[in-house]
């Protein structure tokens, strides 16, 4: 699937096994966005015209010429990955430090917000913390974390206490709802001033 | 800046079929133009500033240009061969530099993945080596002895052949492909690829074909190619960059994409820049 | 059963997509809606005067509305489609059905402004169609949360078909489906149905068959 990162937009997909990789979203064959391609066994293809990639992302295969080992410079690039407690993590540069744990929290939902953090947090009426933003919303306590993508969106990952059942769950996700309107129209009135 | 090498090309602006006295707004290289039919029943096309442009009906469509053509549009002799049916098969728009549409066209190594079970299919999927050469005495690129196995190469092919097609790019908008003809052996089919710039990284592609084929309804034959260029447009939409990279340095071609590399370099060696890349950002 | 059918239509792909899915076989009859707008001609205003496609002929029957025709292809061959076994589920197919005419009001008319150059107020086209695209991915989180994969159930209903081709296609009309997490899960499980079948600008989901391979000689 389609991802931003601080570095650029990446193709983030999950090999038949589990493990997960972050690819830079463009074939470097004729530029193709890779996130609109095909997952087989251990290897990412693409869309276009096949070509598929191992995980370290180095090319295997070259579907108009099966006889043909790849050379090893095609390939593209790769940024690190971390799958911890449902939420994924990609590190731009080598990381120095392991995600955040949540301990006791389960992920809900991610939404995108066509707002930035400050907006976010004006109509949350509180600031976020390391990312993490805790407040109201229709009597329903979130837990947002908050990753900005550029300047004026904001990727919105819900996140509800371990054991929440149904009914709470979804309140929470009309909860966010709620807050993703307020921030957008918090912005609108100030474009509109 | 210098001047744009591609000014003084035919560009196709419209249906020849369709046109009315109300006429259409279109646009060439960010130029708005109107494109209509004047009172005296022939074409007439405007730039922005009212003047009137060169006019030309060829192929289904209305030609023009924003410059002074030196030359007569491109000639297809099969277009005038009694027996074909000449089907217009209607614009689509592609958010993508025209130099991408006319690369995709060229590019047979995709059939098994996007024009899955159609023109081609997995496990089917190599291209044996062709011929590729710039034609220096008409000044265009060829691509001949192209073979690829397609699952259904034609609106009148019945099960998997191999197919054998030519190229040829014979303006930096518009290419020409002859495939064989599965009701007569002998002759080739010829599919088109007419393409608008409407600004670097925007086009009004319009397909057009003069096939051997008294069986399928024109309907039919529209549909068929419509839905081959519709495919396509959801890959032109998400390559990146937008324009086309002539900076070797940016994309990685293989044997297969011999026709692209010539196309590319003969578009660099004519200043045909618009919408291309030069230098990798 | 007769089908005045287009292609690049979402809406015919609709009827051909439940046929196709519950294994009714349709008589295509190609219509030239573009560039030939044979839809407005007068053979077809006879049949259908709102000047629209697809329309289904069966008998004396003639259906111009997808939402009919897929109600009526499910009835006939295969009426666990229809999702009517409590009144709650009965009730959220009927409710995606008629948001699937929102989403070709909004998605759709984006489509055709930008793809085919109808008219259009393309800023306004493609705010609605995002809108409409949030309320599908909020509803899809909600039936997730329930422990169920489609809209109005565990198992896909004509619900599913009736939002499925123009949610599908809104890249088309230039409206992204990237943010949409929900949506992708849903509209993989879609494509990976028995007897799903594609339209242009839907690419085939290559990962259903292994790698294939050649065999010795066949070359
Ligand atoms: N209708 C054509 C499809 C042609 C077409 O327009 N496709 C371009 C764009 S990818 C192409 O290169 N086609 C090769 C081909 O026609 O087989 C056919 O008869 O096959
Ligand atoms: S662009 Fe990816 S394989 Fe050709
Ligand atoms: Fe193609």
């Amino acid at each position: 699937m389609p991802a931003q990162t601080p570095a650029g937009p990446i193709a983030l997909w999950r090999s038949r096994s589990g493990r997960a990789a972050a690819f830079a979203d463009r074939c470097p064959h004729r530029g193709m966005r890779l996130s609109h391609g095909f997952v087989r066994g251990e290897t990412l293809s693409c869309i276009y015209h096949g070509w598929s990639y191992a995980q370290a992302g180095n090319c295997l295969r070259i579907p108009a010429h099966p006889g043909l080992t790849p050379p090893e410079t095609i390939g593209v690039a790769t940024q690190p990955v971390e799958d911890s407690g449902g939420i994924i993590w990609i590190s731009v540069g080598e990381p120095t430090a392991r995600p955040p744990r949540f301990d006791g929290l389960a992920p809900l939902r991610s939404m995108m917000v066509e707002a930035g953090i400050a907006a976010l947090e004006a109509a949350a009426g509180t600031k976020a913390d390391g990312g993490l933003l805790d407040c109201a919303q229709n009597a329903q306590a979130l837990r947002l974390l908050l990753s900005p993508q550029g300047k004026a969106r904001t990727l919105m990952h819900v996140l509800v206490d371990e054991g929440t059942g149904p009914a709470k769950r979804i309140a929470a996700s009309r909860a966010a709802e709620t807050l993703r309107r307020k921030a957008e129209d918090i912005l609108r009135s100030e474009v509109a001033q | 800046m210098t001047r744009n090498a591609m000014i003084d090309e035919w560009y196709p602006v419209g249906l020849a079929g369709q046109l009315d006295t109300h006429g259409r707004q279109t646009a060439l290289m960010g130029e708005p133009i109107g494109v209509r039919l004047g009172a005296d029943g022939n074409a007439k096309v405007t730039g922005s500033n009212g003047r009137a442009l060169p006019v030309c009906i060829r192929y289904g469509h209305v030609w023009s240009s924003l410059g002074d053509p030196q030359k007569a549009l491109f000639a297809i002799p099969e277009a005038d061969q009694p027996g074909r049916r000449l089907v217009d098969v209607g614009v689509v728009r592609v958010r993508c530099s025209p130099l991408r549409a006319v690369e995709n066209f060229l590019d047979i190594a995709h059939f098994p993945f996007v024009h899955t079970d159609i023109l081609g299919a997995e496990p089917h999927t190599e291209v044996p080596n062709y011929k590729v050469e710039i034609r220096e005495d008409e000044d265009e690129v060829w691509a001949t002895q192209v073979k690829f196995y397609q699952p259904q190469a034609a609106k009148s092919a019945e099960g998997g052949i191999t197919t054998e097609y030519m190229y040829r790019v014979p303006a930096p908008t518009c290419s020409i492909l002859y495939k064989t003809c599965p009701p007569r052996p002998g002759e080739w089919d010829v599919i088109t690829l007419f393409v608008q710039p409407l600004a670097e990284d925007l086009c009004d592609v319009w397909p057009w074909m003069a096939l051997f084929d008294d069986e399928t309804s024109m309907a039919d034959l529209i549909h068929f190619q419509q839905t081959i260029f519709l495919q396509d447009r959801s890959i032109l939409e998400n390559q990146i960059p937008r324009l086309l990279p002539l900076d070797p340095g940016m994309e990685i071609p293989t044997r297969a994409d011999l026709t692209s590399v010539a196309y590319r370099r003969w578009l660099k060696r004519h200043g045909y820049i618009y919408g291309a890349q030069l230098v990798a950002q | 059963m007769k089908l005045y059918d287009y292609v690049l239509s979402p809406s015919c792909y609709k009827a051909r997509l439940m046929a196709a899915l519950t294994g009714v076989k349709l008589d295509i009859r190609p219509v030239d809606f573009h560039p030939g707008a044979e839809h407005r001609g007068p053979e077809l205003m006879a049949l259908n005067p709102a000047g629209s496609i697809p329309i289904l002929e069966d008998g004396d029957l003639i259906l111009t509305e997808s939402s009919a025709m897929l109600v009526y292809l499910a009835a006939k061959a295969a009426p666990q489609w229809l999702g009517n076994d409590t009144a709650l589920q009965a009730a959220r197919v009927q409710q995606w059905l008629s948001f699937s005419h929102r989403l070709t009001g909004s998605l759709g008319a984006a489509r055709l402004h930008e793809m085919l150059l109808r008219p259009g107020d393309i800023a306004t086209l493609q705010w609605q169609g995002m809108a409409a695209l949030r309320e599908l991915e909020a509803g899809l989180v909600e039936q997730h949360i329930r422990g169920q994969r489609f809209l109005a159930s565990d198992r896909p209903t004509i619900a599913d078909v009736a939002c499925f081709p123009y949610v599908a296609l809104a890249p088309d009309g230039g409206v992204s489906l990237d943010p949409y997490p929900s949506i992708r899960l849903w509209s993989r499980a879609i494509r990976s149905l028995e007897g799903f079948i594609e339209m242009p600008g839907i690419h085939r989901l290559h990962e259903l068959k292994p790698e294939p391979v050649l065999d010795a000689g066949e070359a």
